[in-house]
């Protein structure tokens, strides 16, 4: 290909805060005070802007032109798609914070392997790079440092890169979230995410709506409210609302480089909640890709293995996909990453 | 401090304050809302309830696009409820994500539309004000 497609591979940033009590401008809404001119500034250095968006009392779910933000009153998750700039909002949102009583205390840099690595802008063309400037961004105060390419021996070219900084070595964070990544999606399924011929004027939320249906993301999980957008020709991002529960999905399905993401944060002492397996099976079949991989990030010490085995289980039971490789890497205050990727059983 | 005021009570820009006339109408209090919500059954005329709240960064950033609304629909009623300020009607509502808009005629919710979703929001508007 002499003209690459659409990057569907997404960078994503996660900036955590200190609850500090004694600040005088302190409030439990913490950072879900900034105001949206400032961050729409800070989008803008980015390159990307707010599509839709939803809020409930846990947290302000953005769905972007180029992915999602989220934003919780300690927590700040963006994640970034297409040739964006994310690093550059490290500095402006810490700058935001500050302004509002709060202390940056952890930051956590990822992302898998692009599709089209030639097609990203300095710093994007190497992960030592990256990790020089998200490093140059953050203060003396994080001295808790790792980056790690976690490199399947089955598929070299889709790593899995991680950078984090924390100002405490250990993490107490009792949130676990999964990142899944899908390429070579299925080619019927991926017609869901393509908007219908005549329908290229129409209202977007309403297209959204419709794909989020025909697809059957809605069945995911049946207790999320989903905030979608479809894009003009193709392409389809949602961010799911469940109390304090947030989850993603985005879709770049032209052939050839199509992509599917899903991800989605849970807390460890969340009884009540569907078995993780059960939700991560639903979601990939909704793409029936010919890739599969999943990082997931045990924010405290409090790694279950039980949990990666039974995803190894039900993914092989329920969509015949076999994991080739599991990888596993630890980061001093941001807990345990592990890094499994899977292909369809040879019939 | 000045930054946290001014997030506080919405967007730098003038939104809709006591001392500016706006025909965005904000009730306090339940007795007041319900007093109008009787006068404005009586008619045709559509209401659009926002529900917001003042922590609620999306309800804030679709806020500016609320005020021009109602200046340019003016056969329609625009109204905002805090649901903080009046979370029994909040519930009577069912009101979970946020924003959340209420279209109502002759006292009957006739659609609703959950998240800032601008385009939606004008088109159905739009729609439904005849």
């Amino acid at each position: 290909m002499s003209v690459p497609g659409f990057e569907g591979f997404e960078k994503r940033l996660e900036l955590r805060f200190f609850d500090d009590d004694n600040s005088i401008t302190s409030s439990p809404m913490g950072l879900r005070l900034i105001d949206f001119e400032s961050l729409d500034q800070v989008l803008n250095e980015v390159q990307c802007t707010v599509v839709s968006a939803v809020a409930n009392r846990s947290f302000d779910a953005y769905v972007l032109s180029e992915s999602s933000l989220f934003v919780y009153p300690t927590k700040i998750i963006i994640k970034t798609c297409g040739t964006t700039q994310l690093l550059k909002s490290i500095r402006p949102l810490i700058h935001l914070a500050r302004n509002l009583g709060l202390t940056l205390r952890a930051c956590r840099y990822s992302r898998g392997s692009f599709i089209f690595p030639k097609a990203q802008p300095f710093p994007y063309t190497s992960f030592k790079d990256e990790v020089l400037v998200v490093e140059e961004s953050l203060p003396k105060s994080l001295c808790y440092r790792k980056a790690s390419v976690m490199t399947p021996s089955n598929n070299p070219s889709r790593a899995w890169h991680v950078f984090t900084a924390s100002a405490d070595v250990e993490s107490d964070e009792p949130v676990v979230v999964v990142e899944v990544c899908m390429t070579e999606l299925d080619r019927v399924n991926a017609r869901s995410f393509f908007k219908r011929k005549g329908d290229e004027k129409s209202n977007s939320d309403s297209a959204g709506k419709e794909m989020t249906r025909l697809s059957g993301i809605d069945n995911i999980n049946a207790n999320a409210f989903i905030c979608d957008f479809a894009f003009d020709p193709c392409g389809y991002s949602m961010n799911g609302v469940d109390g304090g529960r947030y989850s993603t999905i985005h879709v770049t399905p032209e052939d050839g480089f199509s992509y599917g993401s899903f991800e989605c944060g849970l807390s460890l002492y969340d009884d009540g909640h569907e078995d993780i397996s059960e939700v991560l099976s639903r979601a990939i079949d909704v793409f029936r890709p010919n890739d599969v991989s999943i990082a997931t990030t045990y924010g405290g010490e409090d790694y279950n293995h039980e949990v990666t085995k039974r995803v190894e289980r039900v993914l092989a039971k329920k969509l015949g996909l076999k994991c080739r490789s599991r990888l596993m890497d630890e980061f001093p205050g941001s807990g345990t990453v592990v890094y499994q990727s899977f292909t369809p059983r040879r019939k | 401090m000045g930054g946290v005021v001014s997030s506080l009570f919405g967007s730098g820009e003038d939104a809709g304050t006591e001392s500016e006339p706006s025909r965005l109408l904000k009730f306090s209090s339940s007795a007041r809302w319900q007093l109008h919500y009787n006068e404005i059954k009586e008619s045709n005329k559509l209401m659009v309830v926002d529900f917001s709240a003042s922590w609620c960064g999306p309800c804030r950033m679709i806020e500016p696009t609320i005020h021009a609304m109602a200046d340019k629909f003016t056969d329609v009623d625009f109204v905002k409820l805090d649901v903080d300020e009046l979370p029994d009607v909040a519930k009577e509502f069912n009101v979970t994500g946020m924003p959340t808009f209420v279209l109502i005629k002759k006292g009957k919710e006739i659609e609703r539309i959950i998240g800032a979703k601008k385009d939606e929001l004008e088109s159905k508007v739009s729609k439904l004000r005849a």
